[in-house]
């Protein structure tokens, strides 16, 4: 569904990522796992078009999209999940969810109970101010924005990072919902939620994909992925 | 007395039609946009001619003009504020200026230097409480309330609205949602054309026009907008009522100052107001 | 990273006492060459248009920081020296000092508040410092500037020799003071300072970081900066004779503005030629307009209009000026990539 070959990114001069390889296929869970300044983030960003590549191609579906703007490629299907957890804060939670689906081109009150299917405490913060939520719930938030419209590849960059045990628990069961039905490109730190949702790991360090993991018993492994941290 | 409170609020009025725009360019597109200053004078310029032509109608002048004006501001907007998404703001800055330029030398061109004095299209004054109240002055002063509600509905309800106050924050966000925000961002732009224009002709016949009315009130806004916080819709509102009332009334005591004044108030107002991070 | 690999940092590589002087032997022949082809006079009057555009270049090409109220320091100079002349003694040297300090102690205060913003409300808030000072001098304290008339002055020669209102010695007062401020300005933009400037107009965050009181270097730079502005217009005021509020207008800042531009920021050199370039234009076109309209049987835009056109062309498409395109292009040279 989507292939990416030897991409490069740089900021100014300094390169970030380099000949970098990457290929998902359609309802496949992809993680991307690596230590910080890895490139991770660079990459989700690139895939997304909020960054243009140097170098290299990204194919979806069979059409070259890369550095096509971020505007297209959501009409596109790819929805992304920044790292910052950044909402719409001075709009209230259902004015998130109608901002997605005007921008998908679907009924507000299908994208609404959509998401509060997903998280039925969202119907409580319907009119809050997004920006009053906790960190969990805003990435329970973003994750439903995302889904409105039935988008066709999530990117979202360490949706567990700096969120309590118990909203992970949450994160983790909306992921798992997700599986199947959404192919995704995930930056997870957190390997718990990592061996229990991948499909296929790759390894990232420096600016480059140093390992594909895609056999069960290497995706359970936690000492070897361990290492790679 | 009373007069000069409300011919402070007539200034604020127009202060906050004309500020509007820039405020909302700002926090939108982060430009600093000098050319709003030429839109503004050149509707005037515009609105004084249709009047002789129209016999003195004024609404049929205000309809032509604003009319007249908004393609020019697409055109500003198209092929020079679009093509500086994203630049450093220094050229934002020198772009536009150009554009002022430009403008104010087209004014002198066509319309000469001497400053252009308009009527009072009202001219009454009512009698109220024992004091003569300028009437067109209170309609102005209402418009500019009526603006401000109108804005408020606007950006709370409208799905348009809604999307420039996301963009406001965070426009990548809006844009990974597949919504074109640079669109969005033209239209706010061309609205905010209008309303300074609107502002403007609403102004002319209580003051005079002169080639480089672009660059004064440029500069009062700037300090509306500092004052009121770049981007703050609601904070354009009251900062350009109060900066209005100081100029009313220093402009009682010391009519050159009025404008000084303002300014003096706005190096105040950052001195001791927190410093903000970037 | 050596200073010498950045692009903008061009006159910040380093130097040796016999590299300055070189350096300025080169601007010295470029000045001579110049005044082969225009007027002593006007290369007089070119030469302290670029030592105004030397310091806004410091503050703007090197700091990063772009004011629209330069003019306000140089308005200063200018007054300053002016009323010291008139009201105090008449010893230029002297005058063109006090000019100074008034400069030095205004920058020092404003720029107490105004360096604590940075990009647009940096821009308008000098602007509108400019504006009161323009205000000041037209209204308040016309009793003493004589507002809007103007105020005369002589002055003594300098040494009881250097009669400045001749123009051989106006002349050479000048390129020695442009070529003493050239100095100057190369010296303190390749010093620790210089650097630790340019680093902040990079990364601010980071060098505070690394323990830098940031706040101070600016102001300091804003100081520096205006003091040398307050220069030039005390420079105009001695070779003039006489200035009006237009010392002052905040419209002059176009002028430095463009002329920078035009030469490349943040280069010292792009001061001198865009400058030149601008000098140029500004005291051509004035001529050349009226004659083509009266050549083509029509009227034309004023110059100033044509101005505002070239500042458009110039943002939009020669962005990095004179001296930067020439940088870009000896960048390229075959031997290395240019990442």
């Amino acid at each position: 569904m989507i292939d990416i070959r030897h991409l490069e990114v740089a900021y100014g001069h300094a390169r970030v990522i380099h000949d970098l390889n990457l290929t998902l296929s359609p309802g496949e869970m992809v993680f991307i796992v690596g230590r910080n300044g890895a490139g991770k983030t660079t990459l989700l960003k690139t895939i997304a078009g909020l960054l243009k590549p140097t170098q290299g191609e990204i194919v979806f579906e069979g059409r070259p999209v890369a550095g096509e703007p971020p505007d297209k490629l959501a009409r596109s299907g790819f929805r992304f999940v920044a790292q910052d957890k950044k909402v719409f804060s001075s709009l209230s939670v259902r004015s998130n969810i109608e901002l997605a689906a005007h921008g998908a081109g679907e009924p507000v009150e299908v994208a609404w109970k959509k998401a509060v299917e997903i998280y039925p405490k969202l119907a409580e913060f319907r009119a809050l101010p997004a920006g009053r939520l906790s960190g969990g719930q805003r990435e329970i938030l973003l994750i439903g924005r995302a889904l409105v419209g039935n988008p066709r590849l999530l990117l979202i960059d360490e949706p567990t990072e700096g969120l309590a045990a118990i909203v992970i628990e949450e994160i983790f069961r909306i992921l798992k919902g997700m599986r199947q039905t959404v192919s995704a490109i995930i930056v997870e730190q957190n390997l718990s939620i990592v061996k229990r949702l991948a499909d296929r790991i790759y390894v990232m360090k420096e600016g480059r994909i140093i390992r594909e993991i895609n056999d069960q018993s290497g995706i359970t492994d936690s000492a070897r992925l361990e290492n790679y941290l | 007395m009373i007069q000069t409170v409300i011919y402070g609020f007539t200034i604020g009025a127009i202060l906050y039609f004309f500020s509007v725009g820039l405020s909302l360019t700002f926090g939108t597109m982060h430009i600093i946009n000098f050319a709003h200053g030429m839109v503004y004078a050149l509707g005037v310029y515009l609105f004084i001619t249709f009047m002789e032509y129209f016999g003195n109608s004024f609404l049929l002048s205000l309809i032509v003009s604003l009319a007249a004006m908004l393609p020019v501001a697409y055109v500003v907007e198209r092929f020079v504020i679009r093509r500086l998404y994203g630049e450093s703001l220094d050229y934002a800055i020198i772009a536009t200026y150009g554009v002022l330029l430009i403008g104010t030398d087209f004014i002198k061109l066509i319309w000469g230097t001497t400053p252009y004095p308009v009527n009072d299209p009202i001219g009454l004054s009512v009698p109220l409480a024992g004091l003569d109240l300028p009437v067109y002055r209170i309609i102005i002063v209402i418009s500019a309330v009526l603006l401000f509600l109108a804005l408020r509905l606007f950006f709370k309800r409208s799905i348009i609205g809604q999307i420039v106050i996301a963009s406001l924050e965070d426009s990548d966000g809006v844009r990974c949602l597949g919504l074109d925000v640079n669109r969005y961002f033209s239209i706010i732009f061309v609205l905010g054309s209008a309303l300074a224009v609107l502002g403007g002709i609403l102004y002319a016949p209580i003051s005079t026009a002169e080639p480089y009315m672009g660059f004064h009130i440029l500069l009062l806004a700037f300090a509306v907008v500092i004052v009121g916080g770049m981007g703050n819709i609601n904070g354009t509102f009251v900062a350009a009522m109060v900066l209005g009332m100081v100029m009313a009334i220093t402009g009682r005591f010391w009519s050159q100052a009025s404008s000084a004044m303002v300014f003096v108030v706005m190096a105040l107002v950052i001195i001791f107001r927190p410093m903000e991070s970037d | 990273m050596t200073a010498a690999t950045d692009l903008r940092g061009f006159a910040v590589r380093p130097y040796s006492p016999w590299g300055i002087v070189r350096e300025l032997a080169i601007v010295a022949a470029g000045l001579l060459l110049l005044s082969l082809v225009i007027k002593l006079h006007w290369m007089t009057n070119f030469m302290i248009f670029f030592i105004l555009v030397l310091s806004f270049d410091l503050l703007y090409g090197f700091m990063g920081h772009l004011s629209f109220g330069h003019m306000l320091y140089f308005g200063a100079g200018a007054y300053g020296t002016a009323l010291w002349l008139v009201y105090g003694g008449k010893s230029p040297l002297i005058a063109l000092a006090v000019g100074m300090l008034a400069a030095a102690l205004l920058a020092a205060g404003l720029g107490r508040i105004v360096m604590r913003t940075h990009g647009a409300p940096f821009a308008l808030i000098n602007m509108a410092f400019n504006e009161i000072g323009h205000f000041m001098i037209q209204s308040p304290l016309s009793g003493v500037t004589q507002g809007e008339d103007g105020l005369s002055c002589s002055a003594d020669n300098i040494f009881g020799i250097i009669n400045l209102y001749k123009d051989g010695w106006a002349f050479g007062f000048a390129a020695v003071m442009l070529l003493a401020v050239f100095a100057l300005l190369r010296v303190l933009t390749a010093s620790p300072y210089g650097i630790l400037v340019r680093s902040i107009k990079e990364n601010e965050q980071r060098v505070k970081f690394l323990g830098y009181n940031t706040f101070r270097y600016k102001w300091v730079t804003f100081v520096i900066a205006s003091t040398v502005a307050a220069l030039s217009g005390g420079m105009f005021t001695l070779v003039q004779g006489f200035i009006s509020p237009r010392v002052i207008s905040p419209f002059g800042n176009v002028d430095i503005i463009f002329a920078v531009l035009i030469g490349g920021a943040g280069t010292l050199y792009g001061a001198l030629i865009g400058g030149t370039v601008f000098m140029l234009i500004k005291n051509f076109l004035p001529v050349l307009i009226p004659e083509l309209a009266t050549l083509l049987n029509m009227k034309l835009p004023q110059w100033e209009m044509w101005l505002g056109i070239v500042l458009l062309v110039i943002v939009f498409s020669v962005r990095k000026g004179i001296v930067g395109a020439v940088l870009a292009k000896w960048r390229q040279r075959p031997c290395g990539s240019t990442t």
